[in-house]
């Protein structure tokens, strides 16, 4: 009678487990590098390290350009998010660096039909002061104005030789964010992941599509143009908007 | 059956051996700062803070037995040596102006004004082979404090060595990471200031608002006031955004004239020469002389220095600029830099030598 129980109790167990095995299948994850390029009129960006030719006739040394992005996600077929990153700061401020900053995440194999992040600090994380953030974590990158204007969201820095004589003397210092400036961005691109011949995913900032559109150029000259820190946001919000709408996704094989 | 006594006997002599666990040790923190993080495989205890305390103040780690770390970080200068340069063994001096330890296990980042070390243990490695520094080897260093009567039992205690030889610089490196991550700075005018203990002056409050760009913010009282564009990279709660920058020092038109090369030796971007580390502001007042090579002998020649808008570079930080301050805007930022200095961090006994110190 004992070896019975025992039997009972082990088969019971055994059809527990392999239930349990049923359930736990997952879909695999695949290892996947999504790519944040950083360009100047198509270029690659090269902090400091090249001289880049503004629309107005002058031309421009990078120092630093950043942003930071917010509940970084793809979109399955069927219309399920998946977060990769709730926070991140893509930075680029030494050309040491290179112009792309990888970051890998564990991605289930399936199809996906876009990539969605915010730009700048979502709300919910905005209101919340660096110092209850891990120290290493992107909202303990030192980008914090204050308890009135928050996180920086992003940042392009550089040096114009406005008389085209060679020196790189008027300084160019845009830093913005807000919560009103936070936008979500949406890339749409039917790509599959499953581990074999999966496309790089490459999300491309052009820092010159910042300041211009073709037609309208933000205006270097000015000196009242050259500065926009803390809450003197209004007049970067040109700026911010053409930031926000030129960024692009490639999938490259 | 009659093996088990001599089997047991040996389990407990080779317990015996084994050095006890060291003894985990947190220092308090204050609730305005991201927790320090503490290496998984260098966790202080008491016995590795203790030892490296002890480091710190022995002139043992030095060739000939004259130059400690405190030698140029002493606490009463907030762990700086008021010299432009720091001055090694022999009377050599160094390339640069020793920085400030305080609060240094928070700088998470790279260290050194280049940043050319990773962590405080690999930092700590640095300066005992460097000829004008400590001016030693680490095969004799280690070779001597394997056969220290004191220091190889701490050694042991606090890292759970078995056997002499098991002792590397990495210990000695980890042992002076534990001292130096206790160094913490909480309580100036300003740390008093926003926990609502303590007002500013009107000429602080001032300064206070040029340091931190008030007159930029909306619905401001200030401003009027000019903007000192400070903390773009001297950001609280330490201070400093722990990147490099060129601020202005010298004009330079190429990068190969820099006269010290900074951040572009280590990175090899000739965009980074010239660029040194900002360094946290903490203690401001105590760590003069200024700048990487200590060039500047006051505060106000600091301000005066930004005020101006420094000196022409093409990597020169977009954010140094002419400011337009007067004499009493300038004198008014001073004052508020001052508020940054915590005599109890630099009067803190714990940060002294110990009594019963290691020899």
């Amino acid at each position: 009678m004992k070896y019975l129980s025992l039997f009972a109790f082990l088969s019971l167990f055994l059809v527990i487990s392999c239930e349990d095995d049923d359930d736990l299948v997952q879909p695999q994850n695949i290892a996947t590098t999504l790519e944040f390029r950083a360009a100047y009129g198509g270029a690659d960006l090269a902090i400091q390290d090249a001289t880049y030719d503004y629309p107005t006739g002058a031309q421009l040394k990078a120092n630093l350009f950043q942003y930071y992005v917010s509940d970084l996600s793809l979109i399955d077929a069927a219309g399920n998010t998946l977060v990769l990153s709730e926070i991140d700061l893509i930075r680029y401020n030494s050309a040491a660096d290179g112009p792309v900053v990888s970051r890998t995440y564990d991605v289930p194999a399936g199809d996906y039909v876009s990539v969605r992040f915010g730009l700048g600090v979502k709300p919910e994380l905005n209101a919340i002061d660096p110092n209850n953030f891990a120290a290493n974590d992107p909202l303990n990158e030192n980008e914090f104005w204050s308890s009135v204007t928050r996180y920086v969201f992003a940042k392009i820095e550089a040096n114009a030789d406005l008389e085209n004589d060679g020196t790189f003397d008027t300084g160019l210092t845009y830093h913005m964010g807000s919560d009103a400036l936070y936008r979500t961005l949406t890339f749409t691109g039917n790509f599959t992941i499953d581990g074999t011949d999966d496309p790089r995913l490459v999300i491309t900032a052009d820092v010159l599509k910042a300041l211009t559109d073709g037609t309208n150029t933000f205006d270097i000259a000015d000196p009242a143009q050259r500065v926009i820190h803390g809450g003197n946001q209004a007049v970067g919000t040109e700026i911010w908007n053409r930031l926000a709408e030129q960024f692009s996704l490639t999938l490259e094989q | 059956m009659r093996l088990r006594f001599p089997l047991l006997a040996l389990v407990a002599l080779l317990a015996a051996c084994q050095p006890a666990e060291p003894t985990p040790f947190r220092p308090t923190e204050p609730d305005a700062y991201a927790r320090i993080l503490y290496p998984a495989d260098n966790p202080t205890t008491l016995e590795g803070l203790a030892l490296g305390r002890d480091l710190f103040y022995d002139p043992i780690l030095s060739a000939d037995s004259t130059i400690s770390c405190a030698s140029c970080h002493l606490p009463e200068l907030a762990f700086t040596d008021g010299r432009a340069l720091s001055t090694g063994i022999s009377g050599r001096p160094g390339r640069r102006n020793t920085p400030s330890l305080t609060n240094i296990g928070y700088l998470h980042q790279t260290l050194f004004w280049d940043g050319r070390a990773d962590d405080l243990e690999s930092q700590a490695l640095h300066p005992v082979a460097d000829p004008n520094e400590m001016g030693g080897s680490w095969p004799l260093l280690i070779s001597k404090l394997r056969r220290h009567p004191a220091y190889w039992p701490a050694f042991r205690r606090a890292f759970g060595l078995g056997e002499a030889r098991e002792l590397t610089p990495d210990h000695v490196g980890k042992a002076l990471a534990q001292f130096q991550r206790s160094l913490i700075s909480a309580d100036t005018k300003y740390d008093r200031v926003q926990r609502g203990e303590a007002t500013f002056t009107a000429e602080e409050t001032i300064g206070h608002a040029i340091f931190f760009d008030l007159a930029d913010e909306p619905a401001t009282t200030f401003a009027t006031l000019p903007t000192g564009e400070c903390a773009h990279c001297h950001i609280p709660p330490h201070f400093t955004n722990q990147r490099f920058f060129n601020n202005g020092l010298d004009e330079v038109h190429q990068p190969k004239d820099f006269a010290d090369a900074g951040r572009g030796a280590i990175s090899g971007s000739p965009g980074d020469y010239g660029k040194f580390r900002a360094p946290g502001l903490r203690n401001l007042a105590l760590t003069a002389p200024y700048m990487h090579d200590g060039r500047m002998n006051t505060l106000e020649e600091v301000v005066e220095h930004y005020n101006t808008g420094g000196h022409y570079a093409a990597n020169r930080s977009a954010n140094i600029y002419p400011l337009g301050l007067k004499p009493d805007q300038a004198a008014a930022l001073v004052a508020f830099l001052k508020t940054l200095t915590d005599s109890s961090f630099v009067n803190n006994p714990a940060y002294r030598p110990r009594v019963n110190a290691l020899k």
